[in-house]
């Protein structure tokens, strides 16, 4: 918990050096430009990425979305594409060419996470889950697990709305609370034992079946077999 | 392993695990412990016996004839001969008269059972909204146009009813030029922002997504999913009726507010919703 | 004791006539046991529970350990619950035990159920003991879904917001029978309360007295029993209740337990404290109810978008999934032993148990009900297939909504063939002999055994 706060901490810090834009450019025309355009100004392939803002190209790259090879398919987490220099000179540049939200800070160790818990339970539980495990949401569409996801990234989804998800203008401290609720959900004590999965009674109702009944069905097997041969089955020698 | 053994060695087992269970209770919270010492103690008691009985005892198989269930035709007449006793049924009248005060009385044992809810009235048809209530957020904030981001989703209540379960309205903004209003609905959206009854009109659950690509709402109960930009018309799912659509305008403050009520009952269908009581 | 209890009832006869009372030796006649065990352990930490549970709606503010929703407003239902889950010692584990115990009452009831119905076990004269039995799944699942709705979470409340809906569906009576079971319009502050008497009181109350009939039924019919040799349709051959039956059935409550107890102890159950308090105007996903009520939520996923409006009246959507199809397969399930009786004209008595394969029709038609029922159940959880293998929802809907038109058919009729074949193979499948058997024959050679 504490290590995941200090990275927050420090992954909304400026760093040291600078971020280049015309280094970031480089990279763009490289890796981005064939589909959204030399300018950033769109193509057939891609939309523009004027004014969209450092949290979305952040979001995007950082979770490895983008670039994204399909275009016709979700664009879901993967290793990134790029380390971290080339991704802040990307955002520097992509961030240039017109203004759009900045990558929220976050500090998750001054979330209240009950108010958290409230707007995760109004706005995200029922696309990510209860237990933000993820969740199907129609046609080829799927909100991905928040379990895995750093708090940077999640508060900027949030404003950012990728995909199918819609944006949410959230306050500064809102947000926060958020963000802090989920990531507590990362680490959540399960003070019952196995959490199968965290979706629910359909899990619970496979273990029933499958190792209750399953188990219940060996031991009635155990005590009811005679040990001698049983007469139901008539001798075939 | 001898039976007999395999029996001593199930019943310490138990007896083990039980004394540790009680530890482990006065020690402090492990579910898993506990479950795991509760499952050893019955389970080892269990075995113990089970084997005791299959391998111990000799236990002959024996048999056991089926006496005849039924008492015979003779029988059965003798019986019915009985219950039709002449003093009970010879008196018509009188039998006729009990059944019927019996019935009477249970049909007026049932009536107090009415006190168990309202009648329906006219709950179903109406919600909290009325012309001119401003749409506020759980805060009791009100909500200008520019509050909500084009994609953005909120839930929205009428002013002083804020939880009010069948006044819920989802309220999405869109870019404008890509709304198709039903006829006659084309002012309920200012500025893209167009509200819909957040009860979905299959089973009623809350309609909680919203693909904002899509421009689809889809409740998460049975799937059904419905278009925003046309109506809230069904477009996959169970649900047959668009979700009903809460007439929108802005006052003189900027702030959005209802037009009037829903102009249909929201929520799940009933019989009569199409003429009212 | 005898002495005392025989001056007073004549305990000397029946006690020995009792004890002498025969069981039938096969493994598939404890299912039932299971069962009840179950409910026992159902009971056992039930009336725990009760003594931490509050079946009230009252607003009040959380203070508890559970940090992520310490301040908010809650039911005194569900904070007595998150205080029973976090606060009582052994509370946890309880209400894990009775969660658990529950799913498996219903799927034992089931699988029992099964065991009767394939074997022909409900013919003449055990028909009123099956129409008991159906009535027990019945308010098996009444239990379970009362008790799933008490702890006034957000999940729970979402399935009695459909209960609602779907009662509210009825044509004209609806909304009248509604009102009054739900006390008004949903979402109503008595009902936690009604469905905390209907699921400490009147259904634990019918069920043990079903169980007792069932129990009594069983007792003066005797029990039915496989074909062997020296097994007749007039007699009974096995094991004398005391002491090895009596043993036997007292180690098998205890390992049902046992297994509950693992199970509650090392398997999460509704962790009620991750879906939150029940808010009308929130929904948490993925929805689904406890898994017997699965083929219902199937049922309502599955239907089309049809509804229509005739004369004024209009007929929901969830009118037929929700009540009709229900009520049809309750009623023929009921009605299956005089059903089979009109059709085979039979009306002699069984106390020879069929082999499924003895009887083709039946089996396929009993096995086309249970994949009727199996895919209703699987499309109650479509979102979750959906997350699970990475298909469209919409695909799943779609294609179940084929299948179950389709695979119950083609089910049955491979379920028959099967049957067909194994009256002229004669072997178990399950229990056929591998490799083959040589003997040596006079002249020195070998040849096979058949």
């Amino acid at each position: 918990m504490l290590s995941l706060v200090l990275w927050a901490a420090g992954a909304s810090v400026a760093p040291a050096q600078e971020p280049d834009p015309a280094e970031g450019r480089e990279l763009y025309i490289d890796s981005c430009a064939s589909c959204h355009g030399a300018e950033g100004e769109g193509a057939e392939h891609g939309p523009s990425l004027v004014g969209v803002g450092a949290a979305s190209v952040d979001f995007y790259l950082r979770t490895g979305r983008m670039p994204l090879a399909n275009e016709s398919q979700q664009a879901v987490k993967k290793e990134p594409a790029f380390d971290d220099a080339q991704i802040e000179s990307l955002v520097a540049y992509v961030s240039s060419l017109g203004e759009g939200p900045p990558i929220p800070e976050v500090d998750t160790a001054t979330a209240e996470l009950s108010a958290g818990q409230e707007l995760f339970r109004d706005n995200c539980s029922a696309c990510h889950g209860a237990a933000g495990a993820g969740g199907a949401v129609g046609s080829n569409a799927f909100a991905p697990s928040l379990l895995e996801t750093d708090p940077v990234q999640i508060a900027e989804a949030t404003i950012v709305g990728p995909g199918q998800m819609p944006k949410f203008a959230f306050e500064e401290e809102a947000l926060n609370d958020l963000v802090g609720y989920v990531t507590y959900l990362q680490d959540v004590p399960e003070p019952g034992g196995e959490d199968i999965g965290r979706v629910g009674p359909v899990a619970e109702g496979f273990v029933a079946w499958v190792a209750g009944m399953g188990a219940l069905i060996a031991i009635s097997m155990f005590v009811g077999r005679k040990r001698e041969r049983s007469p139901a089955e008539p001798d075939q020698a | 392993m001898k039976a007999g053994r395999l029996a001593a060695i199930s019943f310490v087992l138990s007896m083990v695990a039980s004394l540790a269970l009680v530890a482990v209770y006065f020690v402090g919270e492990s579910t898993p412990l506990e479950g795991t010492l509760l499952a050893l103690a019955l389970g080892g008691l269990g075995l113990g016996i089970v084997v005791w009985a299959k391998s111990l005892m000799s236990a002959p198989e024996v048999t056991e004839e089926h006496e005849a269930l039924s008492s015979g035709p003779e029988a059965r007449d003798r019986t019915k001969a009985m219950v039709q006793d002449d003093e009970v049924t010879r008196r018509t009248l009188l039998v006729r008269l009990v059944a019927g005060a019996g019935t009477t009385l249970a049909a007026a044992l049932a009536i107090p059972a009415l006190s168990l809810g309202p009648r329906p009235g006219q709950t179903l048809f109406g919600t909290k909204w009325t012309s001119g209530a401003r749409l506020v957020d759980r805060n009791n904030d009100p909500i200008r146009p520019e509050d909500l981001p084009i994609e953005g989703v909120v839930t929205v209540f009428p002013e002083g009813f804020v939880g009010s379960s069948d006044s819920q309205t989802v309220l999405v903004r869109v870019a404008p030029d890509l709304l198709e209003p039903v006829e006659g609905r084309q002012d309920w959206s200012p500025q893209g922002c167009i509200g819909y009854s957040k009860i979905c009109t299959h089973a009623g659950c809350p309609i909680g997504l919203y693909r904002a690509e899509a421009h689809q709402l889809l409740c998460p109960c049975h799937q059904s999913t419905f278009d925003v930009l046309q109506g809230a018309e069904p477009v996959f799912g169970p649900a047959a009726r668009p979700l009903p659509q809460l007439p929108l305008d802005l006052d003189d403050d900027g702030y959005l507010v209802a037009r009037s009520d829903y102009l249909e009952p929201v929520g799940p269908s009933f019989w009569n919703m199409t003429g009212g009581e | 004791m005898l002495k005392w209890l025989d001056e007073r009832l004549g305990a000397g006869h029946w006690a020995r006539k009792g004890l002498k009372k025969v069981f039938p030796d096969h493994w598939a006649f404890l299912l039932g046991e299971v069962a009840l065990f179950c409910f026992v352990v159902l009971v056992a930490t039930g009336v725990y529970l009760t003594l931490f549970f509050r079946p009230d709606a009252t607003p009040v503010i959380y203070d508890g350990p559970y940090r992520a929703l310490r301040g908010q407003e809650m039911s005194a239902a569900y904070e007595s619950v998150l205080r029973l889950s976090f606060e009582v010692r052994a509370g946890l584990l309880m209400r894990q035990i009775h969660h658990w115990a529950a799913l498996i009452f219903v799927a034992s009831i089931v699988v029992h159920a099964m065991r009767v119905f394939f074997t022909g076990a409900f013919r003449k004269p055990r028909e009123i003991n099956w129409l008991v039995g159906v009535s027990l799944l019945i308010f098996a699942i009444g239990m379970g879904f009362t008790g799933y709705s008490l702890p006034d979470d957000l999940l729970s409340g979402t399935g009695l917001r459909i209960a609602y809906s779907v009662m509210l569906s009825i044509p004209f009576i609806g909304p009248y029978i509604t009102f009054l079971v739900f006390g008004g319009e949903f979402p109503t502050e008595g009902i936690i309360s009604r469905l905390f008497v209907m699921h400490v009181m009147l259904l634990p109350a019918l069920v043990i007295g079903l169980i007792t009939v069932h129990l009594g039924i069983l007792w003066r019919q005797k029990h039915a029993q496989f074909r062997g040799p020296g097994r007749t349709e007039g007699n009974v051959v096995g094991k004398a209740f005391w002491p090895s039956q009596v043993f036997k059935s007292t180690g098998l409550m205890l390992l049902v337990a046992a297994v509950l107890a693992a199970l509650g102890g090392l398997v999460q159950i509704n962790g009620v404290w991750a879906y939150g308090p029940f808010d009308p105007t929130a929904v948490s996903g993925p929805a689904q109810p406890d898994w017997y009520v699965g083929w219902l939520e199937g049922g309502l996923r599955l239907f089309p978008a049809w509804e229509w409006t005739l004369f004024g009246v209009t007929i929901p959507s969830a009118f037929v999934p929700g009540v009709v199809i229900p009520g049809l397969v309750f009623t023929i399930l009921a009605l299956w032993p005089f059903i089979e009786q009109r059709i085979t004209k039979d009306y002699e008595v069984h106390n020879l148990l069929d082999r499924p394969r003895d009887v083709p029709w039946r089996t396929a038609v009993g096995t086309a009900g249970f994949l009727y029922m199996g895919l209703l159940t699987i499309a109650g959880g479509n979102d979750v297939l959906a997350l699970t293998f990475n298909i469209p929802v919409e695909g799943i809907t779609w294609f179940l909504r084929v299948a179950l038109l389709v695979v119950p058919v083609v089910g049955g009729m491979i379920a028959y063939r099967v049957c067909k074949e194994l009256q002229v193979g004669g072997d178990h499948p399950l229990r056929r002999r591998r490799g083959t058997v040589l003997r040596r024959t006079t002249s020195g050679g070998f040849e096979e055994v058949h």
